[in-house]
């Protein structure tokens, strides 16, 4: 089975994590062809792969990464001040 | 003032449950929203003002990253992790490999009673608990483990009394912990715990015929039950407690073993799956045990809850940590689920072979000549062994904030890192989360959690807050 994603839509580490998550039953080989990643689905297993799982899947780890993105500055943040032994930041600070 | 109109969104992960999202921040405080919201968030779209207060309050939104209640954050997520603050406070004692038992899941590799050469020394014993007033922590906590302990009965009197002089200038809180299976609990074994406060700790698979057999003694449940209720009487009633280990065959019996718990007048069980350690390891299929396990858990968990709901207390001990990392703005003492892990952070392991091990599982592996987790002789210095190159090694992999699979998991922050399990069930201490019997095992247990609390909400909330005390 193979399956194209639109590399202008999905990026690398998103992909990546859904292969990571799919391992266990799948082998996935990927290539790329101008904007599209081309993923080479074989099963390992009996169990069928299931499409629409696989794109739920995209979908929830390219939310997780517009937060992740968002919010890395101020993690950055509260961790330094929750560990630190300081607590002076201020705008200036902040990207 | 706080504006609905415009909002930044502060660090969260996201769950899907029966058709609920499930929002989950660093802090671990969760929130059910409708599906959609997540994305809603992200896109800043305006939501209903009573789910923006809810947000807001519990910090999934805010309208300004310098406002003080970011000061709140970081000093909750401080005490999130304030398990690190004072370095290890559980120090396991193994005094030997000798057991009276023939357990079919001996995770211990546990020898004959008679057997020779595998007791710890008195010199061990000195050198080990002085190393354990090396940790900073004003709390200790001294468990002693084999084998059975109580086949050593000199060696705890001596271990006790030793703490117990070097404490004189310490001044810590020290807490001592036998773990043993109560058929030994001799007139010496009594008087040592009577005149230190030493709690039991003791285990009990279920009803006679699965303990029975599980101990491969005709007799060992009627013997536990005597000790247990021996203990009971000179000790207390809250100074015994016991755990049980889900065997192959006792994961069939999820209400029997309960039930049992409950008729001996315990108030609570620790449901315990089988680890790979021992004998335990020699199990024919652990994918296929740990889908028993969490069916057998699943079970076990709405038969506790059904107790509660006809007015008796009743907790699941593993259910309750992970509570309240949900429920509460405390961290856990358990080792087992904290980031990063409870090796070397909050335990080690002193073994009669006169070693120093990362974990109870670390000197499990050196049964087996793998000496991967032995961090250094009770005769090193301290700082060489909590702080040396194995050490340092383990603590790049043993934060699950930054590993792949736990990373992104959304369920993170009520898990923990546990490099030895990887490394003993995987052959890699990194691990590989997708197909890890602990991640599977972990994330069924904590996402049929969140589900009661979504689908059951109004039933069970009262009985998982009383769970909290």
């Amino acid at each position: 089975m193979e399956i194209k994603v639109d590399r202008n839509i999905y990026s690398d580490s998103c992909i990546s994590k859904v292969v990571y998550l799919l391992s266990k039953n799948y082998s996935i080989e990927r290539s790329i062809e101008n904007d599209y990643e081309i993923l080479t689905i074989i099963q390992k297993t009996d169990e069928e792969f299931d499409i629409n799982e696989f794109w739920d899947k995209m979908n929830d780890f390219k939310l997780r990464e517009i937060i992740n993105t968002e919010t890395k500055d101020i993690k950055t943040i509260l961790y330094a001040k929750a560990f630190g032994e300081f607590d002076n930041f201020d705008e200036n600070d902040f990207d | 003032m706080i504006s609905t109109d415009s909002y930044h969104i502060l660090p969260f992960n996201f769950i899907r449950i029966k058709n609920n999202e499930v929002l989950i921040n660093e802090l671990g405080d969760m929130i059910v929203v409708p599906n959609g919201t997540a994305c809603r968030l992200v896109n800043k779209e305006k939501v209903d003002e009573e789910l923006f207060k809810s947000l807001y309050a519990n910090f999934f939104i805010t309208n300004n990253y310098f406002s003080p209640m970011m000061d709140v954050y970081a000093a909750r997520l401080r005490e999130k992790k304030s398990f690190l603050d004072n370095f290890t406070a559980l120090h396991i004692f193994v005094l030997t490999l000798r057991c009276n038992q023939n357990c079919v899941y001996c995770q211990a590799s546990s020898q004959d009673e008679v057997s020779k050469h595998c007791s710890m020394s008195f010199h061990t014993m000195d050198k080990a608990v002085e190393l354990m007033f090396k940790s900073r922590s004003p709390f200790l906590t001294m468990e002693f483990q084999g084998g059975e302990p109580t086949l050593e009965p000199k060696l705890i009197r001596y271990g006790i009394e030793r703490a117990e002089e070097i404490n004189k200038t310490e001044n810590r809180k020290i807490d001592y912990v036998l773990c043993t299976n109560s058929i030994n609990l001799t007139e010496e074994i009594m008087d040592i715990c009577q005149t230190y406060h030493v709690l039991i700790s003791t285990s009990l698979d279920g009803p006679e015929w699965l303990h029975n057999k599980n101990r491969g003694k005709k007799d060992s449940h009627e013997k536990v039950v005597a000790g247990i209720t021996k203990a009971r009487t000179l000790l207390g009633h809250d100074q015994v407690s016991a755990l049980m280990t889900a065997s192959e065959e006792g994961v069939l019996y999820p209400i029997e073993i309960v039930d049992e718990y409950e008729r001996l007048g315990f108030n609570s069980i620790f449901l315990r799956a089988l680890n790979p350690y021992g004998l335990a390891r020699d199990n024919s299929d652990w994918d296929e045990y740990t889908d028993k396990f969490i069916e057998f858990y699943k079970k076990a968990l709405d038969h506790i809850i059904e107790l509660n709901l006809m007015g008796r207390f009743f907790i699941e001990e593993f259910a309750a940590i992970i509570l309240r990392k949900m429920l509460t703005p405390f961290c856990t003492g358990f080792v087992d689920l904290q980031s990063p892990a409870g090796i070397i952070n909050s335990v080690l392991v002193y073994n009669y072979d006169g070693y120093v091990y990362a974990s109870d599982e670390s000197r499990m592996l050196a049964e087996y000549n793998d000496y991967t987790f032995r961090l250094g002789s009770v005769d090193d210095k301290y700082e060489d062994i909590v702080c040396g190159q194995k050490a340092r090694e383990l603590g790049k992999i043993w934060c699950n904030e930054t590993i792949a699979g736990c990373a992104d998991c959304p369920i993170r922050v009520y898990c923990g890192a546990d490099p030895v399990r990887n490394y003993s069930t995987q052959g890699d201490a990194y691990g590989f989360r997708p197909n890890s019997w602990l991640c599977k095992k972990n994330k069924a247990i904590i996402e049929y959690l969140i589900e009661l609390i979504v689908m059951r909400h109004n039933e069970v909330m009262p009985i998982f807050k009383s769970w909290l005390v």
